[in-house]
């Protein structure tokens, strides 16, 4: 029964996988044969200045995403768990720009942050002088986090909001019977139950923001002065050279990377569990 | 894009095996030649779009080639430059593509692209190469030697302003560069008092096509002769980027990578733009996107520097290698290269014809009433004949990614543009070491 789906699983992620980790160990442009390197492409990203911008880059925008996103997702969580008017409506508007794709999202925001957008011109109307938001390498890449995040948030709230409509009511009925007020509450009851739910949001969510692209491929290409290339746009600037060797180095340290963070993550988790 | 953000490189290995899937001929047929007796369907990529001179002209050569179908596929620019490669690598090559010709070094030195001499003979429509194009368009079209496209449209620069507000202001047409500077100073305002630019300044891209402009009007070249050591950084490189800092300065408006439209159609519509230098086919761009300001533009040589110099590029026609109806797809190229169709790549397209008799074509002399009843394509035509190519280098897609970035760190002031270019010329020539 399950033959059908392990060949085609098989056909077309594991081999292409396989065949693409033995080109990382090759010169290869996608004719011929591919010539055998070694570690060289491997080396070759080491030492390369572009990708360890590349790789800064994704480092930030990966904390940043991750620091803001689940702790706004919590939050809207927390409060749209409340008995209150209007909250389907919430609830589904939060989570709409989910469901929107990630391309039309970022162009709008890029619509949002251009000299002229609605950014500016709020800022305007405070007599605040409007700025190039993505055409300074210092604001390009915190504007695609900011967009990011208000892309993002929503789901980190309706996983959170899952979890806490699974929290049974007596563990905060026992806190408050022992005197506990609503921030000891959250601290020693809330969160900890949440353990295994930050768990799955930071693993989701750090494998999205270290592959990193549409975003970038809108709102900046990379720009100004690399300030917003990232790993991923690095790996397709490569294989865009017909550099399949390295571009396929590029994605085995990528995957090594995320491999090493998840595992951290897990055991973490099973530590403070 | 999406799979390739979830797997990286190993989705693109997986679109590689699923193009094989994609079948992209009709005919079963693998032989070269073109049999009168022998049906084949050639499959054409082509990514003029909605407004192609390509599609329009299948119809009349399906007619006087009967034993050819021609299937035009819509790709856009981007998409190509992706499916490309994997197409060819993965057997499943189209016939016949448009092809950028910045594209050429790197996908001629990949192996992708086929020698023309053995489908062609070097002959267009029975005419030698070197009588169908000028000299420029040939060395353009060459790889080592040999050819691997045939131009279809040219592009070569010249200026674009805003005639009504030129004359408005009591200026003249700007030849030289310190004329230019001193228009642009007189052109561009600053209506909100914020210290930039936002009326009728001077576009400024920061790439290296108009770097390459700059460069070669300032008697610089961006490698050496044998290709093998970076000299856009020499004292003409750094006067081109320092004129640019100056042009910028003086009354342009900065037009990177996130404004995303590098046409500036939107700055255009807005009249934040009111000069820009770029090739022919904005002519076609201009008119569909700003109708509202027929007879308000004009073209002119571009101000001259040191000497004349344009950048060349267009597009070519190249068959890729593993192409199963060579023979068939040149038979195609050369309709399109025939002067009566090489007319609709301005009539349809708003482009260049690259062919010297596509250009002697009377719909390309007429008055053009959207630029004040004047002849715009004869000043391209003059460009086309200074400009040359980027180089053809493998490495020339890096080596346009340093020179970018150097620009871009200039022209935004974070370094001076020698040190800028110094470190671009540092990173060109580890890549051309390789």
């Amino acid at each position: 029964m399950i033959a059908p789906a392990v060949i085609i699983l098989g056909l077309l992620t594991f081999w292409p996988m396989a065949l693409s980790f033995v080109w990382s160990f090759t010169k290869y442009t996608g004719l011929g044969d591919p010539q055998w390197v070694g570690f060289q492409n491997y080396l070759d990203l080491l030492g390369d200045p572009l990708f360890h911008q590349a790789a800064l880059n994704t480092a930030f925008f990966a904390v940043t995403t991750m620091a803001v996103g689940p702790a706004l997702g919590l939050a809207t969580a927390i409060l749209l768990n409340r008995k209150m008017r209007g909250r389907a409506f919430y609830r589904a508007a939060f989570f709409l720009p989910v469901t929107t794709a990630l391309v039309a999202v970022a162009a709008v925001w890029k619509l949002l942050l251009n000299d002229g957008g609605i950014v500016n011109q709020a800022l305007g109307l405070f007599g605040i002088t409007g700025h190039q938001w993505l055409a300074d390498p210092n604001t390009a890449l915190p504007a695609i986090a900011i967009a990011s995040i208000w892309q993002g948030f929503g789901f980190e709230m309706v996983v959170f909001l899952a979890a806490l409509q699974g929290l049974p009511p007596d563990l905060l009925e026992a806190a408050s019977i022992d005197g506990a007020g609503p921030f000891r509450r959250f601290w020693h009851v809330v969160l900890p139950y949440l353990r295994p739910t930050f768990v799955f949001v930071y693993v989701i969510g750090l494998i999205g923001a270290f592959q990193v692209f549409d975003q970038v491929y809108v709102m900046t290409q990379g720009g100004p002065i690399n300030s917003t290339l990232t790993v991923v746009y690095y790996l397709i600037n490569r294989f865009r050279a017909l550099d399949l060797g390295q571009a396929s180095a590029i994605a085995y340290l990528l995957v090594a990377v995320l491999a090493g963070l998840s595992y951290l993550q897990v055991r973490l988790a099973r530590k403070w569990s | 894009m999406k799979i390739m953000k979830k797997h990286g490189v190993a989705a693109v290995a997986a679109a590689m095996l699923t193009a094989t899937a994609v079948t992209v001929s009709g005919c079963s047929s693998g032989g070269s030649g073109v049999a009168s007796d022998e049906d084949q369907t050639i499959v054409v990529w082509d990514y003029y779009g909605s407004a192609s001179p390509i599609t329009a002209a299948v119809p009349e050569f399906e007619k006087t080639h009967k034993n050819i179908t021609v299937q035009v596929e819509a790709l856009d620019w981007d998409s190509m430059l992706d499916k490309f490669p994997v197409a060819v690598s993965s057997g499943a090559a189209p016939d016949l593509v448009t092809a950028d010709m910045t594209w050429l070094p790197t996908f001629a030195s990949g192996g992708l692209l086929s020698d023309l001499t053995p489908v062609s003979k070097d002959m267009i429509n029975g005419k030698a190469f070197s009588d169908v194009y000028n000299a420029g368009a040939l060395g353009a079209m060459k790889y080592n030697d040999t050819y691997v496209a045939a131009m279809y449209d040219f592009d070569a620069y010249c200026l674009y302003y805003r005639s009504d507000v030129l004359k408005a202001k009591g200026l003249t047409v700007p030849t030289t560069w310190d004329e230019f500077l001193q228009t642009v100073s007189s052109m561009a305002e600053d209506t909100d008092g914020d210290g930039t630019f936002d009326k009728y300044a001077l576009q400024i891209l920061p790439d290296s096509f108009h770097f390459a402009q700059l460069l070669a009007q300032n008697g610089g070249r961006f490698l050496n002769e044998d290709d093998t050591v970076a000299e856009f950084n020499s004292d003409a490189g750094v006067g081109a980027l320092a004129y640019m800092q100056k042009l910028l300065d003086a009354g342009g408006i900065y037009w990177g990578p996130s404004e995303g439209d590098s046409t500036g159609m939107p700055g255009i519509k807005d009249e934040r733009i009111g000069m820009f230098i770029n090739g022919p086919y904005m002519m076609g761009v201009i008119k569909d996107g700003a109708p509202e300001q027929s007879g308000k533009w004009a073209v002119a040589p571009a101000p001259v520097g040191k000497q004349q110099g344009s950048y060349l590029g267009g597009t070519g026609l190249v068959i890729p290698t593993g192409a199963k109806h060579a023979a068939a797809a040149w038979e195609f190229a050369q309709f399109l290269l025939a002067p009566e169709n090489q007319e609709a790549v301005f009539t349809a397209a708003g482009a260049a014809p690259a062919t010297t008799a596509g250009l002697a074509m009377p719909a390309l002399s007429e008055p053009d009433p959207y630029f004040g009843g004047e002849v715009p394509f004869k000043d391209f035509e003059a460009a086309m004949e200074t400009a040359t190519p980027f180089p053809y280098v493998a490495e020339w897609e890096s080596i346009d990614s340093s020179i970018t970035n150097a620009l871009e760190t200039a022209l935004l002031g974070k370094a001076s543009p020698k040190d800028a270019l110094d470190a671009a010329a540092k990173s060109a020539d580890s890549e051309l070491a390789k």
